[in-house]
């Protein structure tokens, strides 16, 4: 059975002259959808949409002209800030409308700032933490970031699209299987390659045990963080036992160079199926279990309850997207609203929270782990993905000359987007990311600096669980 | 209300590996036996070898390194057992553990990392990007090589290293001679 590996691809676009009829469309048509991506093409800006109820993606292209253009921000569509900055950078001569926010801060008698990083706590990325306090209160924090900006995209171009995987799935490392995912499928719809079911289980299989062992990191970073070794232990054995089971099915802890466009490059092991569905059982009644005791250890609950919430004008503004957005009301995951791979047919719950703290991250991340396991156990039963390989993308049908592909997917950390531009000569022509870390990470400060005092600020940032390197990339 | 599970513990085989100084197939099957290099012996002498203290800096990692160096303190790994831990401020630590292809910007946090700590001091450079760059040697605005920033004792490779690779690589930071040696011996 050879099923279409994304729906038809809808990619509807609407062209403009005018910024201000672009921004003003943009804006309405927001209210129903997600947005999946800004980016500058050779004369174009292009922000790409997805419906919420339809699964249709819609792109907003606007011919730049020498006159000035309005900041999306400018216009209330904070989900771009992360594109916005770097296309402001790289393309010097656009003209911009309005100047970007100036820098605020706080000053007062009994202000101190409080610098943090980038070399901090036990083992972390590096990120600058601009704190701002008065007494114990957190009143403004500052996050200076692009310390450790590695250009993948510049990295990316000109090279052959069969070897660009490897860069691209080095731009996170805990969403390696994400990364590289998005780009083989875009990959692949800008070259017409289909994909059969038995690839696209075995790419679902390696995504969520990409999702529970990063969510299992999270949960063992939130539970050292509230002072609670016995869970913290018990996630991080439960995450090695996973990267194990990584290992030995399919050759690498994090799943390196596991998908590739045009298939799986996996080593087959014929025991596999069986002991990774017995250890995915254990490691579920495991899981649960640590849940419900958490659940009822009053010390480790003070502290998440009303910690970290993010105010409403931000959740507008940036729209926070994955464990984050689903911790505030925000019921966004790609998996259902345009599923892809086999996610049309695989049974799970998409767990939602209103309050938008801590607790309310730490509740919507264990029950998706326990969720993803639950698919796991189902997606293993099947032999289908044992047999899944990899095609070569020159043996293409050559009806369709290469183009532009876009996809998007639900990364452990959220929405996944990647726009690649493949040349005849299969080279990357063009290439475009938009991560779920980077646009996150603009609701961390307002969250932080919400009447929380300085001792929340370990345990609200280890509830959110971004990765710098996602924003850096 | 974790009693039942400390005596489940109890019960169980540790989870925690005898990995680098006793044999342990399931943890060598997954690193890279000859990835550890020996970089240079400056400074491996006059090293205390009661408790070592680390101090991490991620000079422009993916963040897989960091994920493997967490879990060292992971029952599995315990990295305490060897008297290691992880200090707070470079001035406490020992070792200086960089991860990820070093940017133009991280290069003089990591070297200001470096002077910081009070002899004697190690530098032990963790993953393939740390050593060489990896893929992203020809990236813009990245250096590389930690070569002419601070002095590297021990290079551990992989994409990421695996925990059991970096306790070895860390052991033969504090001993200056391979802890894999000292199997035959306590066998």
């Amino acid at each position: 059975m050879s099923i279409s590996l994304d729906l038809v691809w809808d990619l509807a676009a609407h062209y403009y002259e005018n910024a201000g009829e672009w921004a003003q469309d943009i804006t309405v048509y927001r209210k129903d959808a997600e947005i999946v991506m800004l980016a500058m093409l050779d004369h174009h800006l292009e922000l790409a949409m997805l419906h919420r109820t339809r699964g249709q993606i819609e792109r907003f292209v606007l011919n730049v002209q020498s006159e000035p253009i309005g900041l999306p921000s400018g216009f209330f569509v904070g989900e771009v800030l992360a594109a916005e900055e770097r296309i402001r950078a790289e393309h010097s001569r656009l003209t911009w409308a309005h100047a970007p926010y100036p820098k605020k801060s706080v000053k007062g008698k009994g202000v101190f700032t409080y610098p943090l990083g980038p070399v901090r706590a036990d083992v972390s990325e590096a990120l600058l933490y601009q704190l701002q306090v008065m007494g114990d209160e957190i009143v403004r924090l500052d996050l200076v970031h692009q310390l450790k900006r590695r250009h993948v995209r510049p990295l990316c171009l000109g090279k052959p699209a069969s070897d660009a995987v490897k860069i691209v799935e080095r731009t996170t490392g805990t969403s390696t299987v994400a990364h590289a995912l998005a780009y083989s499928m875009a990959v692949e719809q800008a070259l017409g390659l289909e994909m059969d079911s038995g690839v696209a289980q075995c790419r679902m299989i390696v995504a969520e045990l990409e999702r529970v062992y990063s969510h299992l990191g999270d949960l063992a970073a939130l539970a050292a963080s509230t002072g609670m070794p016995i869970p913290q232990m018990e996630y991080l054995h439960h995450k090695e036992v996973l990267l194990r089971l990584n290992h030995h099915v399919f050759g690498h802890r994090y799943l390196r160079g596991v998908v590739i466009p045009g298939g799986i490059q996996a080593i087959q092991v014929p025991s596999a199926r069986e002991w990774a569905g017995e250890t995915i059982v254990t490691m579920r009644d495991d899981v649960e279990r640590m849940q419900h005791d958490l659940e009822r250890t009053t010390s480790f609950l003070d502290r998440l309850h009303g910690a970290g919430i993010i105010p409403q004008e931000t959740l507008d503004f940036v729209r926070p997207v994955g464990p984050v957005g689903r911790a505030s009301q925000r019921d966004c995951d790609v998996r259902r609203m345009r599923p892809y791979l086999a996610y049309a047919d695989a049974d799970f719950e998409v767990p939602s929270l209103e309050d938008g703290d801590a607790y309310a991250r730490f509740v919507v991340k264990t029950k998706e782990l326990i969720q993803s396991l639950s698919l796991l156990r189902r997606l293993l039963v099947s032999e289908d993905w044992m047999h899944a390989q990899a095609r070569s993308l020159t043996d293409r049908e050559l009806s369709k000359t290469p183009g532009v592909g876009l996809a998007v997917i639900e990364a452990p950390r959220g929405l996944l987007s990647y726009r690649v531009e493949v040349g005849s000569d299969l080279t990357i022509r063009h290439l475009d990311v938009s991560t779920p870390s980077e646009r996150n990470w603009y609701v961390v400060p307002p969250a932080i600096a919400n009447k929380n005092i300085l001792q929340d600020f370990p345990i609200i940032d280890a509830s959110f669980g971004l990765s710098v390197a996602g924003w850096d990339k | 209300m974790y009693y039942w599970h400390w005596l489940r513990n109890i019960v169980r085989r540790p989870y925690t590996t005898g990995y680098p100084t006793n044999r342990d197939g399931v943890v060598v099957s997954m690193g890279n036996p000859d990835g550890i290099k020996e970089f240079s012996d400056e400074g491996l002498r006059g090293m205390s070898r009661r408790a070592v203290a680390l101090r991490q800096v991620d000079s422009g990692s993916c963040n897989g390194c960091e994920s493997e160096l967490s879990l060292l303190s992971s029952p599995d790994y315990d990295l305490t057992r060897y008297g290691f831990s992880v200090a707070p401020s470079p001035k406490h630590a020992d070792i200086l553990v960089v991860t990820g292809v070093v940017t133009e910007r991280m290069a003089p946090v990591v070297k200001a990392v470096y002077e910081q700590m009070t002899e004697p001091k190690r530098v032990v450079a963790i993953g393939v990007c740390a050593i060489s760059g990896g893929v992203f040697r020809e990236a813009p605005g990245v250096i590389g090589s930690l070569e002419g920033i601070v002095p590297v004792t021990i290079q551990i490779d992989g994409c990421p290293p695996t925990p059991g690779d970096i306790l070895r690589g860390l052991l033969w930071a504090v001993d200056g001679k391979d802890p894999e040696a000292v199997q035959g011996v306590m066998a």
